[in-house]
């Protein structure tokens, strides 16, 4: 039952979840909240939405969680990308940064904030398997190059999506005091349309 | 099975073999010194296949690897945001447009 699910933050005061935990706990999350979407969508069931309206209410920093593992693989792609080349590996960083900013624009929501994290995740990966293709493209077989194409592909797409939601969202939540917003940022509204 | 051959006659003979249209067929190649460079040439080549295939397969690991946090972010992230849109009262439209849902009418209307 979601009584017992309780989820505990460290800002609660209730000791700080281990890594693993805490994986597994954004896990079941996920799922709960992939369910509940689908009972939604494909059986019209209503009665869903306040149970979903309350796991989002449970999860203030599950948005601001979810970014760490991706901080990471940006880390590994900019130390890959870059090589040995430091002034690469300097002003990439701050070019993201810029890029985040700059689709973040004014004090956007938490949930704004991962989709902006997710675009630029996507745009970077799309860069990085490009280049790899392009230094490699003289040494491949028709098999590598078909491998590598592929990938390219799916980072495309990947991206393409990622920008789509986050134009989706801003379309529809931008400026209205919804439930979503409010039940993802971390002080919580409870006078939400 | 080895490439070397030992004939009746005495002697080692080296062989080749492919496969031609599923069938294992064998090259007979020769004996002596000559034989003896083709097999070091063979092996070399062999060698060198192994070795970019070990590549290839570090190279697929590694990018698999780069791309699971990345994957498992998208698939948080649309989560969340479906959510955040449901919840805000809209209902995707056969997986593309999202609409408002409609409110029910109470009865007395």
């Amino acid at each position: 039952m979601r009584s017992a699910q309780k989820r505990s933050e460290p800002e609660t005061g209730q000791p700080a979840k281990t890594d693993e935990e805490s994986a597994r706990g954004r896990t079941d999350t996920l799922a709960e909240l992939k369910g509940l979407l689908r009972r939604v969508h494909e059986e019209g069931d209503e009665g869903a939405l306040p149970l979903l309206r309350e796991i989002l209410d449970e999860v203030p920093t599950l948005a601001r969680r979810l970014m760490d593992p991706a901080k990471q693989a940006e880390l590994s792609m900019i130390k890959s990308y870059a090589g040995d080349d430091l002034l690469v590996r300097e002003t990439l960083p701050q070019t993201l940064r810029a890029m985040r900013e700059e689709l973040g624009g004014k004090d956007p929501s938490p949930l704004e904030r991962l989709l902006v994290e997710r675009v630029v995740a996507t745009w970077f990966s799309l860069q990085y398997f490009e280049a790899i293709y392009a230094q490699n493209i003289r040494k491949l077989t028709i098999q590598q190059s078909e491998f590598h194409q592929k990938r390219i592909d799916h980072a495309h797409r990947r991206h393409l999506s990622a920008v789509r939601t986050l134009a989706q969202v801003r379309k529809l939540l931008k400026g209205r005091t919804t439930v979503a917003q409010i039940n993802i940022a971390e002080k919580q509204i409870n006078s939400a349309s | 099975m080895s490439p070397w051959e030992r004939r009746n006659r005495g002697g080692l003979y080296y062989t080749r073999s492919r496969k031609v249209a599923g069938r294992v067929v064998r090259e007979y190649v020769g004996t002596g010194p000559l034989a003896e460079l083709a097999a070091e040439l063979d092996a070399e080549e062999r060698w060198q296949r192994e070795e970019q295939r070990q590549a290839s397969r570090e190279e697929r690991e590694c990018m698999e690897a780069l791309e699971e946090p990345i994957e498992e972010l998208c698939e948080a992230a649309e989560i969340l945001a479906q959510s955040a849109l449901v919840a805000a009262g809209y209902r995707q439209h056969n997986r593309g447009e999202w609409r408002k849902r409609r409110e029910k009418r109470t009865e007395e209307e």
